[in-house]
């Protein structure tokens, strides 16, 4: 061989050798790559699962200290947040057909967010009554979720997708039995069917046929639940029974710190197949009675005037029995046949009242509702 | 015209510009009222109706103020108090329950007279009275 070819098989030699510690070089460096690329997935992955994981939704005393302050922007949605006790409180699902899509991460809401009591309404507007659902909330699967009891006794969020499939077929049985965080027995003459709080279901029986489920009774005042609560369980309940479509539905009850009476619930809810057409919504219902103030901490309350005579003093009876009858014994109201609104007798509103619209009515408040008088925002009779 | 509404017991049509309920049954009564007249409603309560296979119904977002006298208008989602000067009689719906509400039937009733009066079952109401009001 001469020293040309010998040279050009060693280069030749010497380019396979090279050729192949690149393919080497390459091989590795996809290697890296392809393992890279994985770990990323996995941790995608596990983000992804996270986001959608149920148990993430904050318990509901990731609540802080109340302000009057307005704020309309949409709360952070939030992984797993300890309580002030160190406790989580998960979701527990009860009814979840297998292959579901789970409710994504809830929505924190605090008592910040809420406007304080303007003194008149049981609801407010939040978000510009745009509830916090995105698109990927959208299923026709049915579900419901309750969270846990956090360390104080206390509800959390209740999360479900209502319809026909949920909804009950028999009449609610009994939940006496059951005591929510903050319950107290006790009856005043001027609450409508007397006892001031109601076990208040937060996705209501018509709508989820939950009973005597602790994770879903929160102590609520009858003006809470018949007012505030009641009528926007009706609107869905109807919508669904006349549709058949879905309606995501989350009530979340609001507490003040380690208070055991919330503050509220922030109900929000949105039909699935018409993507809001038929239900959209998004308030705060308060957990106020007109006429009486309440110690949210414990749940204790006394009546609005400054002096508590005997009279008035609250009875406190051995057993509660739930919620509204639309019962109300002969109460005073005096009315105004022009605007068709209703007043206490010692309303300001009533003296502004031109004589001729005055009319002086005795009986019970739904008869008064009945015939298509309204109450006064300024009295709340 | 005659106005047609439903209200709930605080007098509510509306809230956050959606209807507080609805019923097949009502609806199906409705069309049997007016079979042999005109109907008019806008695009919003056409939805829940099947116009096109309903020839009484026109769709028209001005309704209430195209309505011939002897017509009927079936109304939701409108201030009806402007209309009042419009109208011959109203047949109101009441669907005997609460839902919340930010759009009233402002009509004063105490202005007009309760000439009948009567409830049926519906579709998922268990009550529904129908009344009916003349000047």
């Amino acid at each position: 061989m001469k020293f040309g070819g010998k040279r050009r098989l060693q280069k030749e030699q010497e380019r396979t050798e090279k050729q192949q510690a690149q393919k080497k070089k390459n091989k590795k460096q996809i290697t890296i790559l392809v393992s890279v690329f994985a770990v990323l997935c996995v941790i995608i992955g596990i983000g992804a699962l996270t986001e959608n994981n149920p148990n993430n939704l904050p318990d509901s005393s990731a609540i802080v200290s109340s302000t009057s302050e307005v704020s309309t922007s949409e709360p952070s949605i939030s992984a797993t947040t300890p309580t002030e006790q160190g406790e989580t409180a998960p979701l527990e699902t009860t009814q979840a057909p297998s292959g579901q899509t789970q409710p994504p991460a809830g929505t924190t809401i605090s008592s910040e967010d809420i406007p304080a009591y303007s003194g008149s309404g049981a609801y407010i507007a939040i978000n510009n009554n745009v509830p916090y659902f995105t698109d990927t909330d959208y299923t026709t699967t049915a579900f419901e979720n309750y969270s846990a009891l956090d360390s104080l006794g206390r509800c959390g969020v209740a999360y479900a997708n209502v319809c026909q499939e949920i909804m009950p077929t028999e009449e609610r049985g009994s939940i006496g039995q059951v005591k929510p965080s903050g319950w107290h027995t006790v009856k005043y003459d001027c609450v409508d069917g007397k006892y001031l709080y109601n076990r208040c279901h937060l996705i209501g029986y018509q709508l989820s046929a939950e009973n005597a489920n602790t994770k879903n009774l929160i102590t609520g005042t009858r003006y809470l639940n018949v007012d505030g609560m009641l009528p926007f369980e009706n609107m869905v309940a109807d919508y669904v029974k006349e549709t058949n479509n879905h309606v995501l539905y989350r009530v979340t009850p609001v507490f003040d710190g380690n208070n055991l009476v919330a503050t509220g619930v922030l109900m929000e809810a949105l039909s699935v197949e018409d993507k809001g057409d038929g239900i959209s919504f998004n308030v705060f219902c308060y957990n106020i009675q007109p006429g009486i103030i309440i110690d949210y901490a414990t749940g204790d309350s006394e009546l609005e005037s400054d002096a508590v005579s005997e009279s008035q003093a609250p009875v406190v009876t051995q057993e509660p029995e739930q919620t509204p009858s639309t019962q109300s014994s002969g109460q005073t109201y005096i009315l105004n046949t022009n605007t068709h609104k209703f007043h206490y007798p010692s309303c300001s509103s009533v003296g502004q009242m031109s004589d001729a619209n005055k009319q002086e009515y005795t009986g019970s408040r739904d008869d008064l509702i009945a015939q298509g008088y309204e109450p006064c925002k300024r009295c709340n009779p | 015209m005659i106005l047609m509404a439903c209200v709930d017991d605080n007098m509510g049509m509306l809230f956050n510009k959606r209807r507080q309920s609805q019923d097949k049954v009502l609806r199906a009564h409705i069309l049997d009222i007016t079979a042999n007249s005109r109907l008019w409603m806008n695009y919003y309560s056409a939805r829940q109706f099947e116009p096109d296979t309903e020839p009484q119904i026109n769709i028209d977002e001005n309704f209430l103020s195209k309505a011939a006298p002897g017509e009927f208008c079936f109304t939701e989602d409108v201030d009806v108090g402007v209309y009042e000067q419009q109208v011959e009689k109203i047949i109101l719906f009441k669907w005997n329950r609460r839902y919340p509400g930010d759009l009233h039937f402002n009509i004063n009733l105490s202005n007009w007279r309760l000439v009948e009066s009567h409830d049926f079952v519906g579709s998922s109401h268990e009550k529904i009275t129908e009344e009916v009001y003349v000047r």
